[in-house]
C-alpha cells in the first residue's frame, strides 16, 4: 500500500520536474531512507525478545532475576537436559504434538475435501462451524472442554501408563487444531484443476484411485503446511492444555510456567532456545518439501 | 455404410431452465475426423461430455458399438478424451503419465512398457519419456496429453478444442499431423472447436450447432457450397447476405430485382436471404458493371485480396478479388466509382437462421 501511494506522489511530481526524474523502479525502494527504518524497526519488534532470550540463556547468574549479564556459560542447557520433570514436560508435549497433528492434518483433509467437493444442505452453516474453533477466545475453549470431560467423566484415572495419560489433552489439541488444517487445505484445494480429476476418470481410474493418485499429491504442499500450522499450535498451547491436563500431566509451556513463577533462571531460557531451534528445523524440513511437492 | 461406431439418439441436456442439447442425433463412423463446430455456448462442448460421460443426458441415449452407454460411468466407456487444458498430471513424468490408464487397467509393468514407448515414439516425445510436464513446452505437454489417450487404444478419441491453446504457427503444424495420427492409428476422432476453419481443413463432416440445436450435419464442402441456412452460411467462410422480398423474381434492398437460375432451390415458407460469398461476387475496377458501388478497403492477403465496397444504399459488402487484377484497385482512391456483378448461378436462397 505504501509503495502504490509512493508511486502515485511520484508520478504526479514527475511531469512539474524533468523526464529523468522519473518514478523509482521496484528495487530503488530499497534505497530509501524511511523503507529502511521500517524494515528495521519492525525486525527489533519481532526478534528482539527472542534475541534477549537466547543470549541470556548462556548467562552465567547464580539465581533468580538474570536480567544482570554475568559472564558465559554453557551450564544451564547441560542442567536444563538434566531436569527430569522439563525432560518429562519436553516428552509429552512433542508426543501430544506429533499425535494430535496426525488426526488434525487427517480430520482437516477429510473436512476440506467434503467442503470443497460437494455440496449439501445447510453447508455454509457447517463451514461456520468448521471454522468457529478459530475465532472462539481460547479460554473458553479450554473451559468448554474441561467441562466436557468432567460432566461425562472422561477424567484419566491416576497412574495410567504413558502416553494414554495424554488421551485428554490430545482430544482438545486435535479439536483446536484441526480447523486451522481444514482451512490451509482446503485453500491449496482451490487451485485444483477439475480436468485432472476428470482426465484420470478418462483413464479408467475410480473414485478412489483419482483420490489417491491425483487429488491427494495435489493437496500435499497443503497437507504439510497444515500439519505444521498444527504441530506449532499444539507445541505451545498453555490455555487449553492448562484446563484438560491432570495432575500428574505436565506439558512444556504448563512445566515452563509453573518454573517462571518461582523464578526466572537461564535454565528455562535453555530449555526455550532448544525449541525454539527444534521448530526452525521442522519449519525448514517442511518448506523444503513443499517446494518439491509443489512442481505447479 | 458400416455401423456407426457412436450413436447419438434424441439426445437433449437440460441445466435446470437452460436448455444445453435438444434433440441431438448424430452417427459417428467408424475411421472418421469428425468435428462439433459452433460458437462458445452452443452445446457442442456439452455434447461431447456427454459422449465422455462427464455429463448425463436429460433425454435420449448415447450408444457406443451398439452398447447404450447411459448407466456406464467414464471409467468404463471404451472412448478417451484430450482436454482442453491438457491436464497432464503434473507430479509424475511423461512416462507415468502415459503409463497411468493402464495401470488402471490392471495391466503388468512388463505390459505396459512397450506400449508406452511405443505410444511415445507415436507422438515424437521418445526422448522426452524421464521429463516432468513442467520442463515442456504447451505443444509437448499437449503430445503427452494424446499419447497418454491412445495408448489405451480407445474406440474414439474425443478432443476438446485440441488447438486453442497453442500459439497460430504451431497449430497449423498440428492441423496437419492431428490428421496423420487419425490416419496412422485408425480411431475415430471427434473434435469440439469454435473455429471453423480449424473444421474444414481436418474433419471428415462437419455438424454446426446453435443454441444447443444440430444445424446442418455435412461433409466440409457440402457445408460451405450449400449451407442448410443463413446462421450456417455465416459461420463458415465469409458470405454476404441480403435480406429478399418477393419471390420469383426475388427483390433485395441493395441489389433490386434478382433472376436466379431455373431450378434454384428456394425454400417454400418464411423470410429468406440471399447468401453470396465473395469469391462468386465479380469486381470492375470502373462502372461497367450492372450494380454501381464504391470501393473501400483493399485486404491485401498475397494469393487474392478482399476488398469491401459500399453499394448505393450504403450497405457494405466483401468482393474478393484474384491477386492479378488487386493492383489496378490498389491505384484507385478510397471511394472511386467501381461496380460489380454478381454469379447468381453460386447463390443460394437459404431461410433465415433463427428459426
Amino acid at each position: 500500500m505504501a509503495e502504490t501511494s509512493l508511486s502515485r506522489q511520484a508520478r504526479a511530481a514527475s511531469p512539474a520536474r524533468k523526464r529523468r526524474t522519473d518514478r523509482p523502479g521496484p528495487f530503488d525502494y530499497a534505497r530509501k531512507r524511511w523503507l529502511q527504518l521500517v524494515f528495521l524497526l519492525a525486525t527489533i519488534f519481532l526478534y528482539a525478545p527472542i534475541v534477549v532470550l537466547i543470549i541470556f540463556s548462556f548467562n552465567d547468574s547464580r539465581r533468580g532475576g538474570n536480567v544482570i549479564w554475568r559472564g558465559f556459560t554453557t551450564d544451564y542447557y547441560v542442567r536444563a537436559a538434566q531436569n527430569s520433570e522439563l525432560l518429562e514436560a519436553f516428552g509429552n508435549s512433542m508426543t501430544i504434538a506429533v499425535i494430535s497433528t496426525l488426526f488434525s492434518v487427517i480430520l482437516g483433509a477429510l473436512t476440506a475435501v467434503v467442503l470443497w467437493r460437494f455440496r449439501f444442505p445447510l453447508k455454509p452453516g457447517f463451514e461456520g462451524l468448521v471454522a468457529l474453533p478459530i475465532v472462539v477466545p481460547e479460554i473458553c475453549l479450554g473451559v468448554a472442554i474441561a467441562v466436557f470431560f468432567s460432566y461425562f467423566g472422561l477424567y484419566i484415572p491416576p497412574g495410567t501408563p504413558w502416553p494414554f495419560n495424554l488421551t485428554n489433552i490430545i482430544i482438545a489439541h486435535i479439536t483446536f487444531s484441526f480447523p486451522f488444517a481444514a482451512m490451509v487445505i482446503r485453500t491449496r484445494l482451490q487451485t485444483f484443476n477439475r480436468e485432472m480429476e476428470e482426465a484420470a476418470k478418462d483413464l479408467g481410474a475410480s473414485e478412489f484411485q483419482v483420490f489417491r493418485d491425483i487429488l491427494l499429491p495435489h493437496m500435499k504442499p497443503g497437507l504439510i503446511a497444515g500439519a505444521l500450522l498444527a504441530f506449532t499450535l499444539s507445541l505451545d498451547d498453555f490455555v487449553i492444555t492448562f484446563f484438560t491436563s491432570g495432575p500428574d500431566t505436565v506439558t512444556f509451556p504448563v512445566k515452563v510456567y509453573s518454573m517462571v513463577r518461582f523464578s526466572v533462571t537461564p535454565e528455562i531460557n535453555a530449555a526455550s532456545t532448544v525449541l525454539i531451534l527444534i521448530t526452525l528445523i521442522l519449519t525448514a524440513v517442511a518448506m523444503r518439501f513443499q517446494t518439491f511437492g509443489d512442481s505447479r | 455404410m458400416a455401423e456407426p461406431i457412436i450413436s447419438i439418439r434424441n439426445v437433449s441436456k437440460y441445466f435446470g431452465d437452460f436448455t444445453a442439447l435438444e434433440d441431438i442425433t448424430i452417427d459417428i463412423r467408424p475411421g472418421e475426423i469428425f468435428a462439433l463446430l459452433g460458437p462458445s455456448g452452443c452445446g457442442k462442448s456439452t455434447l461431447l461430455r456427454c459422449i465422455a460421460g462427464f455429463e448425463t443426458p436429460s433425454t435420449g441415449d448415447i450408444l457406443i458399438d451398439g452398447k447404450d452407454m447411459t448407466e456406464v460411468p467414464p471409467n468404463k466407456r471404451p472412448v478417451n478424451m484430450v482436454f482442453q487444458s491438457y491436464a497432464v498430471f503434473p507430479h509424475m513424468s511423461v512416462e507415468q503419465n502415459v503409463a497411468y490408464g493402464l495401470k488402471m487397467d490392471g495391466m503388468s509393468k512388463s505390459e505396459i512398457a512397450p506400449k508406452v514407448a511405443e505410444a511415445l515414439e507415436q507422438v515424437k516425445l521418445g526422448q522426452f519419456a524421464k521429463r516432468m510436464p513442467d520442463q515442456l513446452s504447451g505443444g509437448q505437454r499437449q503430445r503427452v496429453a494424446l499419447a497418454r489417450a491412445l495408448v489405451k487404444r480407445p474406440r474414439v478419441l474425443l478432443l476438446d478444442e485440441p488447438l486453442s491453446a497453442l500459439d497460430a504457427k504451431l497449430r497449423d503444424a498440428m492441423r496437419l499431423e492431428l490428421v496423420k495420427l487419425q490416419q496412422e492409428v485408425g480411431v475415430s476422432f471427434v473434435m469440439v472447436t469454435h473455429d471453423q476453419s480449424e473444421a474444414l481443413a481436418m474433419a471428415d463432416r462437419i455438424a454446426v450447432m446453435k443454441d444447443g440445436r444440430l444445424r446442418q450435419l455435412a461433409d466440409p464442402v457440402t457445408l460451405y457450397e450449400r449451407p442448410a441456412d443463413a446462421f450456417v452460411a455465416d459461420f463458415i467462410g465469409r458470405v454476404n447476405l441480403f435480406d429478399v422480398t418477393g419471390r420469383a423474381p426475388f427483390t433485395a434492398k441493395s441489389l433490386g430485382a434478382l433472376e436466379l437460375p431455373p431450378g434454384a432451390e428456394v425454400p417454400p415458407v418464411g423470410d429468406l436471404v440471399l447468401a453470396i460469398r465473395p469469391e462468386y461476387i465479380h469486381l470492375h475496377p470502373d462502372t461497367s458493371g450492372p450494380i454501381p458501388a464504391k470501393l473501400g478497403d483493399v485486404g491485401f492477403q498475397g494469393d487474392i485480396s478482399v476488398v469491401e465496397v459500399t453499394l448505393s444504399d450504403g450497405r457494405a459488402i466483401l468482393v474478393q478479388v484474384e491477386h492479378d487484377e488487386t493492383p489496378a484497385l490498389l491505384a484507385l482512391p478510397l471511394g472511386a466509382p467501381v461496380s460489380i456483378s454478381l454469379d447468381l448461378t453460386r447463390a443460394s436462397v437459404l431461410p433465415v437462421s433463427d428459426a
